[in-house]
């Protein structure tokens, strides 16, 4: 066995250039792995915090029959008494905001917009004192300030304001049905645009205040949810069954992140897939390009084969040579790729990719706007330099059994 | 010792069907210096071949020290080989990356021998084919007939009953060819050590205690020298 080792490690310096070629098909591969995990877990954790940040909290508080009805946002089926309710869970310790989201048509008019024209459009009222408890719009503002209560100011996505030209200061004209089912229409003036991380909240949003809301909607003191904080290391299932409880109240729902971005973790889900059949290609181009190395490392010594054959070594000591001559092709590639991997995950990481101009017209599912970064798993490194050298050192296998099939007197001749 | 009977052997090269040898049969016994020798194509190699276990007959029967090799399985042919028989090679077949010393300490390797026994062997028969001091040497640093020497001490290490060598000589300057027969016909004597090599080559035929001449697959005459 020792003399087969050193026979095989031996072989590696044989056709050193071939070694590092290959060595270095299996680097690449193993850092693609590296780089490509760390991404996707990064894109993951980034698009589940942009999620909790700025579309659904770690929690919130339905009517119970709003749920059914949540895409028509009706605002007859609410929070009745909101007020009371976010008291309540404050006492307990949770940080919470109440909102109401209807729908409208947004209404421009061609002073302050070039053109007239209008668009259909969602519309999230949010207290100004409260929201940044649980959600994080004072972090993203780029132009203008953030709301104030009561007043008729709008709050408009930078990618939305590009869309229409919208401009501080600009008016628009929401038209909408209030609660009761009157029309209602509300002039309001931008005072602040907000770039928000979440692309798909960046793309439509529109915020005003809560009281404003209230009154244009005639709500009477209700809202259409309460969202709630939790903190990152929460029991969701835990916590969402110790708010239903507190609130007491048979005809309100507590709906977790989870529940709430169900259509999300089912892209997720669907993106995971695809991303491990590309990592499965990495690792099968790698052992292509090992198969075809050791296949001619294998042709380019079947005399020598032949005359160990002859001298008596069995099929299985020469397999087993092959073997470990991949093994330490696998080995030297291994360390090349989780060096290498390491190395550009410090930048993937750190910096990250800037996919802005992709994201800003396609919707992939991740809630990132821009920049990819990417997340350490210490995990994954492990596994790709032991994945490296395992399929290096099976995938060997093939062409040694093809040339062990040869008749040693061919061996010889050739 | 080693008792060919009756062999039969063809080969298919294409579609043309090659009778290699044609119901051969012979005798060798043990200590003899044999040398198959004839015209290209003449079944010498086959020949060699059919006794050193490395191809498969068609008719006949091979006996070795008394065993029917011819009806061995693989695995036992490969034994058989690891134990009882030595190969030179016309092209020497030398390990590129192992040194003089490790190309022949590899086929005891193959055999259950000690470290410290590998290591003895192998240095007194590079002593006896004359490379003391080059043990170190890789193949690309020896002439050819030093590469043969090793060839041979790497035949000769596990002490076997039988060498079997093809063209020995072949590569080789005739003051070298004739250096490396030398050195056989003395390993021949010295131990005692059968050995049995092809050549068309009258100089090398020159050197054998017995003279098989094969032609066409079969055997046109059968000299004893001695």
């Amino acid at each position: 066995m020792k003399f087969l080792i050193s026979l095989a490690f031996k072989n590696l310096t044989r056709y050193r250039r071939r070694t590092l070629i290959t060595a270095g098909a299996i680097a690449i591969g193993i850092m693609m792995f590296i780089m490509v995990d760390s991404m996707l877990r990064g894109a993951e954790y980034e698009s589940v915090r942009n999620l909790k940040w700025y579309e659904t909290a770690s929690a919130r508080i339905y009517n119970s029959e709003y749920w059914e009805k949540r895409y028509q946002m009706p605002l007859d089926i609410n929070i009745p008494d909101y007020k009371e309710k976010v008291q309540k869970l404050e006492k307990n310790g949770y940080k919470v905001t109440p909102r109401i989201s209807f729908s409208g048509e947004l209404i421009l008019n061609v002073i302050d917009f070039g053109e007239d024209g209008s668009m259909s459009i969602k519309v999230t009222a949010i207290d100004p004192q409260k929201d940044s408890d649980v959600f994080h719009f004072n972090d993203t503002l780029v132009e203008g300030r953030f709301l104030k209560p009561g007043e008729d100011g709008i709050l408009i996505g930078s990618w939305l304001a590009e869309d229409i030209g919208a401009k501080i200061g600009a008016w628009v004209t929401i038209v909408t049905r209030g609660n009761g089912g009157f029309y209602q229409s509300m002039d309001l003036e931008i005072v602040g645009i907000l770039n928000c991380p979440n692309p798909i909240v960046n793309r439509n949003l529109l915020m005003m205040p809560i009281s404003t809301a209230s009154d244009y909607l005639e709500m009477e003191g209700a809202a259409t949810e309460i969202n709630i904080k939790l903190t990152d290391n929460a029991n969701v299932k835990a916590e969402t069954a110790v708010i239903k409880s507190l609130i007491g109240n048979n005809n309100l729902s507590v709906y977790s992140w989870e529940d709430l971005a169900f259509d999300f973790l089912a892209v997720l889900e669907a993106d995971r897939g695809g991303s491990n059949m590309i990592l499965i290609l990495i690792f099968i181009i790698a052992a292509v390009g090992i198969s075809n190395t050791m296949l001619m490392a294998i042709f380019e010594r079947t005399r020598e084969l032949g005359m160990m054959r002859t001298l008596g070594m069995s099929d299985s000591a020469i397999r087993l040579t092959f073997m470990f001559e991949a093994m330490g092709i696998g080995i030297i590639g291994s360390i090349m790729g989780v060096i290498l991997g390491i190395c550009i995950n410090f930048y993937v990481v750190n910096v990250g990719f800037d996919f802005g101009f992709m994201l800003r017209d396609i919707d992939i599912g991740y809630r990132i706007q821009s920049v990819m970064r990417g997340a350490w798993n210490f995990d994954t490194a492990v596994i790709a330099f032991f994945a490296g050298i395992i399929i290096t050192t099976i995938v060997a296998l093939l062409p040694t059994r093809r040339a062990l099939r040869m008749d040693i007197p061919s061996c010889l001749r050739s | 010792m080693i008792k060919i009977d009756k062999v039969i052997k063809n080969y298919q090269n294409g579609e043309t069907e090659v009778k290699a040898l044609r119901g051969v049969s012979l005798e060798i016994q043990k200590g003899e210096f044999t040398s198959i020798a004839g015209p290209s194509g003449s079944g010498k190699t086959t020949l060699l071949n059919l006794i050193g276990c490395i191809d498969k007959l068609d008719l006949g029967e091979i006996s070795i020290k008394g065993e029917k090799v011819s009806s061995m399985n693989k695995k036992e042919k490969t034994s058989f080989r690891r134990q009882n028989l030595g190969f030179i090679f016309q092209t020497y077949n030398l390990i590129p990356v192992l040194s003089a010393y490790e190309n022949v300490a590899f086929v005891l390797s193959l055999l259950d021998v000690s470290e410290k026994d590998v290591h003895t062997r192998t240095m007194n028969v590079l002593k006896e084919v004359g490379l003391e001091g080059m043990e170190d040497r890789k193949p690309a640093k020896l002439s050819g007939g030093q590469q043969q020497r090793v060839a041979i001490a790497r035949a000769l290490v596990k002490d076997p009953e039988i060498v079997l060598a093809d063209e020995p000589t072949a590569n080789l300057d005739s003051t070298t060819g004739e250096d490396i027969l030398k050195l056989m016909k003395s390993m021949n004597e010295k131990l005692g050590t059968t050995f049995i090599f092809s050549t068309h080559d009258p100089m090398v035929m020159d050197y054998a205690g017995r003279i098989v001449l094969l032609h066409d697959g079969l055997i046109k005459s059968d000299k004893n020298r001695r």
